[in-house]
């Protein structure tokens, strides 16, 4: 019988402002994590994938991954490294897990991704993004921070489609009201359409609850095959069915839809996913879309097929992203309001969906067997997804 | 200079804090770009082989992977597509108003070139806007050449302008 990988378990550590280090904020994680699985003690994972992208600039830590294993009192045997896809790492550590499980090349493999980006001074954080571009190119021409880049998107979203500012702002109510009560949020608070609508301006048509926060962060989240899961747990299995990752761009130039609100690297990336987990669309039951700008969300439930092309502002504003709705999408909170420490994001919405599938997520979808996460990451470079489901692929 | 905090950097050029390319022939095989720059010129790379042209510049052609390759001349006109003013907020860096823009060159592979737009003030702007190429110089940086000693190197880079009616 063929290997087949679940996700077995997962936490995340109080996200926000921290006063930590990031070595603290993975010890925390990778505690949240075993608590959801009290079954599983440190000395049965052999593997641990590490997804940071700026302990090297922010924490002064390369090769991290030895770091967080000793830290955490882990003894990886079968594998211990880092990746490093910036806001997708914790997605593609999970893709790499999932082809060492099923290919018996590690058992039980940690993927834990965090990011400790306060830094003493603020400026540096910030100045550092210059690097999460192409440094050369688009760094130098002050495209590092991601508000211009996705403030030109929804411009060109609003030009081609019509789209309004009031679309916008309905994603950010329904996200910020996902995560009012999630007690790991960064920001936990109700917003209403008019705060909303009257939010200051960081980079029009872009107002502050537009664009996702800085966070400190961590998170993990086990893989394993379902076999092996069976002896640590009794809650219904949740199968990674399906996973692709598509780079078409990853500098400014060279865009590689019509525009810049046309993203041909999501479609591509969708279409592969759901071919391998032989699902479509209409499938899904609940998403975890990158809602890194609320602009993001509008053109991802698009692009994955929830709605036609163009009708993603229509589809948030009419309430089919909530409970109830088609697609309910980030229902933890998302990137907006649950924040974004890069490397750790693909496993927040990883535990999301587990929960979902498992029935024991604080905003319930009902019936939920099918469940996706997507990452976008860098300046639109690259396209994640992870179709996960109750059953595996026949 | 002293650098807060880090004493043993003082007068030390740290190039993990650099905004600016590594422009130099010592560090860089697309240094003729950035000559070319300093005369005007916005160039990039055509491959001899099988006519590919890639922009940002290449030392192999990303189609044919032929390491026959030249400079050509890119034009340095070209029209607002969108744009976006950022006003408040402006990274550390860069001067308020931080203006970009999706501008059309005219041909391939610079029919939709994202650029920052400068010596413009905020408000002004339009769709349609004309702009041109704009060479700025960028701090120099010491590269230590053995027993030569450290010499200084000179950098530009480049940004669009309006085009003044």
């Amino acid at each position: 019988m063929s290997r087949k990988a679940v996700i077995l378990a997962g936490g995340q550590c109080k996200w926000g402002v921290r006063e930590a280090h990031i070595v603290d904020l993975f010890q925390e994680a990778a505690k949240a994590c075993l608590d959801d699985i009290p079954t599983l003690k440190p000395k049965d994972i052999d593997g641990l994938i590490v997804a940071t992208s700026y302990a090297g600039r922010c924490s002064f830590q390369v090769n991290t991954a030895p770091v967080v294993a000793e830290r955490c009192g882990l003894k990886p045997t079968s594998i211990c490294t880092r990746c490093d896809t910036l806001c997708a790492g914790g997605s593609t550590g999970i893709i790499l897990a999932k082809g060492l499980v099923e290919a018996g090349a590690a058992d039980i493999v940690m993927v834990a991704g965090g990011e400790k980006l306060y830094t003493p001074q603020k400026w540096e954080v910030f100045y550092s993004e210059l690097a999460s571009v192409d440094h050369d190119w688009d760094g130098a021409q002050g495209m590092g921070l991601p508000p211009p880049f996705f403030a030109l998107t929804a411009q060109e979203h609003m030009l081609h489609y019509g789209t309004k500012k009031e679309h916008l702002a309905a994603v950010s109510v329904a996200n910020y009201n996902y995560a009012a009560d999630n007690p790991v949020a960064q920001m936990q608070k109700k917003l209403t359409l008019e705060e909303a609508m009257n939010a200051p301006i960081v980079v029009p048509p872009l107002t502050l609850y537009d664009c996702c926060p800085i966070t400190d962060g961590a998170a993990a989240c086990i893989i394993t095959t379902d076999e092996i899961a069976r002896k640590f747990t009794d809650r219904p299995l949740v199968y990674i069915r399906g996973t692709a990752q598509v780079c078409l761009n990853s500098v400014s130039a060279n865009f590689p839809g019509e525009h810049l609100a046309d993203w041909k690297h999501t479609r591509i990336a969708a279409q592969k996913a759901y071919e391998r987990a032989k699902v479509t669309p209409n499938d899904i039951k609940v998403a975890q879309t990158h809602d890194c700008f609320s602009i993001s969300e509008v053109i991802e439930v698009e692009e994955l097929g929830f709605c036609k092309k163009g009708e993603g502002g229509e589809f948030c504003a009419s309430k089919q992203i909530e409970i109830g709705g088609k697609v309910p999408v980030n229902t933890d909170g998302g990137l907006l309001a649950v924040g974004h420490p890069f490397g750790a994001t693909g496993i927040r919405q990883a535990i999301e969906i587990l929960k979902q599938l498992q029935g024991r997520a604080r905003h319930q979808v009902k019936d939920a067997d099918i469940g996706l996460t997507h990452n976008l990451s860098g300046a639109n470079a690259e396209h994640t997804i992870l179709i996960y489901g109750r059953e595996p692929v026949k | 200079m002293a650098v807060v905090g880090i004493p043993i950097l003082e007068d030390l050029y740290p190039v993990t804090m650099d905004m600016w390319p590594l422009e130099a022939k010592e560090f860089n095989r697309i240094w003729q770009f950035y000559e070319n720059l300093k005369q005007g010129r916005f160039t990039t790379t055509k491959c001899k082989d099988c006519g590919f042209v890639a922009y940002p510049p290449r030392v192999i052609c990303p189609e044919c992977y032929s390491e026959n390759l030249e400079y050509i001349d890119l034009p340095t006109k070209g029209k607002i597509i969108v744009f976006s003013e950022e006003v408040k907020g402006v990274p550390l860096g860069f001067e308020s108003p931080l203006i970009h823009a999706v501008i059309d060159l005219g041909v391939p592979p610079v029919r939709r070139l994202l650029s920052r737009i400068v010596n413009c003030p905020a408000g002004v702007l339009k769709r349609g806007d004309e702009v041109q190429l704009a060479v700025f110089p960028v701090p120099s940086i010491p590269i230590e050449k053995g027993k030569a000693g450290t010499v200084m190197a000179d950098r530009v880079f480049f940004a669009f302008e309006p085009v003044k009616k």
